[in-house]
């Protein structure tokens, strides 16, 4: 995670951010002071990373790359403000003993704000940000298939916006926020979907960090959290929405060095789902 | 004109989808595409790759099918342009220079597609000063000429089949003696009459049994009435055509009742000597020693005629081209028009003609004997439908149907 020292609505590169809306900076370092205490508590431990004066984003950890099996690949950011954040985060891997390896020139990826483990594999966001081209590179980085799903809403522009993974069966899945393809994609890898409402999936309900059976939430309405109750999960709520101006949550702000995907070949989708047209 | 481009996609294409989307999104553009190559990961961790040939109305289209297909990441192949070496010598390529088939060509040269002017096989690829692209066959090259060399940046475009009742569709290109052969005929004049209609020319490749068979009258009747335009044969069907109108017989064989007189077998010869004293075919017909037939329907209606020489031949006739790469030359200085090409019982012109014709050209060739067809075939020239049968026959019925 990195402080929010430099943290701003500086710029708009997605429908959240206005320039207008002024952050409270001191609201945002105590919300972003309860996230790392509520994770820590959970039984999380937080790596820190260093903020830099004229990057306000890079406190959106969750772009500052993808992890797997102790490799690191790189973010190559779409917008030219963002892009200054990456020697900053290829240095902290570095200097942390991961095996640091690039996407080729011209693919765009952020990180894991696009990219999320899902049992073997990965689902992987693309359109407002990342490139569709970048996952036949990416899986062969990450050594995990990396399955594309296509983003379809604007406002839901990275795909920790719109999915979630809970467990090896369970995740908060925004299905209309990808179009059918994508859909047909996450129904048959995920066994035992939360399907988020539009309202729930606006209130960043997917953008949640998970830690053991905690999920850390930005907001939590009753029917998720029912669910979530039912299957085992206790929900810690941490109000970040100072960072909701940016369009970022909890989750956003975070980034997992622990994923692991199971090496080797996992099963195929169905048949019926791969040749669905 | 419909534009194409080859995309490719790689990744998890099958597992994710992306591949149906692809398709799917080419559909709904209203486009069409090809599968040039899939290759399917054998676990769900292997990458799949599959390369499309993606077809839209105009360029316009395809440019924004390209766009559009870009999001799922499916990329433009990266066609290069075409690579080009001088030649070092006159009348030598390149080594690894582009070989060419008779089909429609294009050349790709500082990102377009260039149409290649003159399709013919078994030719090089010259690029002119104005950007032009042109066959040159080996022997025409100059030192410094650019030619094209490896495979990149050229790409051939596969012919459609003539739709419609065309021959083409009624044989199906069998080639058998097993067919219907008046109703053929009949289909094959009125693909004649179209292609006069439209200005196409109609070239006749002859060989001797046209004059053997008794069809040399047809022949000369059809350029008489300005129906074949062109006219390649060699040294022998020259020389029978104009013996059997000076002396009444082929190859001393009298046309009329059959019995070889005493002597005939060398009547040809002392036509051929009797038209090499007068300098060529045009001078015997403006003096009178020849007055009929198709050599002498040529001179008078000015329709050009190339003759191709042999080692075999006899004297020859003084407008026999003895150099072999220079009456492959007047023939290609023929072909620009040529719409339809009839190859009438002749095995070596026919073939020396399929070698210099474009595959868009309608030809039809016709033989008693099945292997010539098949041959023709053989050599490279898909595009001839043949139609096994007695040329004398053919040309008797074709000329009914036409005068």
């Amino acid at each position: 995670m990195c402080p929010p020292e430099h943290f701003g609505v500086l710029y708009e590169i997605n429908p959240w951010m206005h320039r207008e809306v002024t952050v409270d900076l001191d609201r945002a370092r105590e919300q972003w002071g309860d996230l790392v205490a509520t994770l820590v508590e959970a039984g999380a431990e937080v790596e820190l990373l260093e903020p830099q004066p004229g990057l306000p984003d890079l406190v959106f950890t969750a772009n500052a790359g993808t992890v797997n099996r102790g490799r690191y690949v790189p973010s190559r950011f779409r917008h030219p403000y963002r892009q200054p954040e990456v020697a900053f985060d290829v240095a902290w891997f570095d200097g942390h003993g991961y095996d640091v390896v690039e996407l080729p020139e011209g693919v765009g990826h952020e990180g894991a704000g696009d990219a999320l483990p899902f049992g073997h594999a990965f689902l992987s966001g693309y359109k407002s940000r990342s490139d569709a081209a970048a996952h036949g590179p990416l899986s062969t980085l990450l050594g995990a298939p990396v399955r594309p799903i296509e983003l379809v809403d604007d406002r839901l522009y990275h795909l920790d916006l719109t999915f979630c993974p809970l467990d090896d069966r369970r995740a908060m899945v925004a299905p209309h926020a990808w179009d059918r393809y994508g859909c047909k994609v996450v129904e048959a890898l995920v066994p035992e979907p939360l399907v988020l409402s539009d309202d729930e999936m606006l209130a960043f309900c997917a953008n949640s960090v998970v830690v053991g059976s905690t999920v850390v939430m930005a907001s939590c309405p009753p029917p998720v959290g029912r669910q979530l109750e039912a299957w085992g999960f206790d929900v810690a709520v941490v109000g970040v929405d100072e960072f909701q101006k940016a369009g970022g949550g909890c989750r956003c702000l975070t980034l997992a060095l622990d994923v692991a995907t199971p090496a080797g070949a996992g099963p195929r989708p169905s048949t019926e789902t791969a040749a669905a047209r | 004109m419909t534009a194409s481009e080859v995309v490719e996609v790689d990744g998890h294409i099958i597992d994710s989808l992306i591949l149906a989307k692809v398709l799917d999104v080419i559909l709904d553009a209203g486009g069409d595409y090809r599968i040039l190559e899939v290759d399917i990961g054998r676990t769900s961790v292997d990458p799949s790759r599959a390369r499309l040939e993606v077809t839209a109305l105009d360029e316009d289209a395809l440019a924004a099918l390209l766009a559009e297909l870009q999001i799922h990441g499916a990329n433009r192949v990266d066609q290069a342009d075409a690579a080009v070496e001088p030649a070092e010598v006159d009348g030598v390529l390149p080594a690894g220079f582009y070989a060419t088939t008779n089909l429609p060509t294009q050349v790709r040269r500082g990102g377009h597609w260039v149409d290649v002017d003159n399709p013919e096989m078994d030719c090089a690829l010259v690029i002119l000063p104005d950007g032009r692209v042109r066959t040159a066959p080996m022997h025409r090259v100059r030192a410094g000429d650019p030619v094209v060399v490896g495979r990149t940046g050229v790409r051939v475009q596969a012919l459609e089949r003539p739709r419609g009742a065309t021959p083409f569709e009624f044989m199906n290109s069998e080639v058998s003696s097993e067919k219907p052969k008046e109703q053929l005929v009949a289909r094959v004049a009125d693909r004649i009459k179209a292609a006069k209609a439209t200005g196409g020319k109609v070239l006749a490749v002859c060989g001797p049994a046209v004059v053997h068979t008794g069809a040399a009258p047809d022949v000369a009747a059809l350029v008489r009435a300005g129906i074949i335009d062109v006219l390649f044969a060699g040294n022998g069907f020259a020389t029978h055509d104009i013996e059997s109108n000076v002396l009444g017989t082929s190859l001393g064989v009298p046309l009329g009742d059959g019995l070889p007189p005493e002597g005939g077998h060398s009547n040809h010869l002392r036509v051929i000597n009797e038209v090499r004293r007068r300098g060529s075919i045009a001078a015997a017909v403006r003096d009178g020693y020849i007055a009929g037939g198709v050599m002498y329907e040529c001179v008078q209606h000015g329709v050009p005629f190339v003759l191709g020489g042999s080692v075999r031949d006899d004297g020859p006739l003084p407008d026999v081209f003895t150099d072999v790469v220079e009456a492959a030359d007047a023939m290609r200085a023929q072909l620009p028009g040529v719409a339809v090409a009839l190859m009438l019982a002749s095995t070596l012109h026919a073939i020396a003609t399929g070698n210099v014709l474009p595959a868009g050209v309608e030809t039809y060739c016709v033989d008693i004997n099945q292997a010539v067809v098949t041959k023709l075939a053989d050599r490279g020239s898909h595009q001839a439908l043949g139609i096994v049968t007695d040329v004398g026959l053919f040309l008797s019925t074709l000329a009914a149907h036409l005068l």
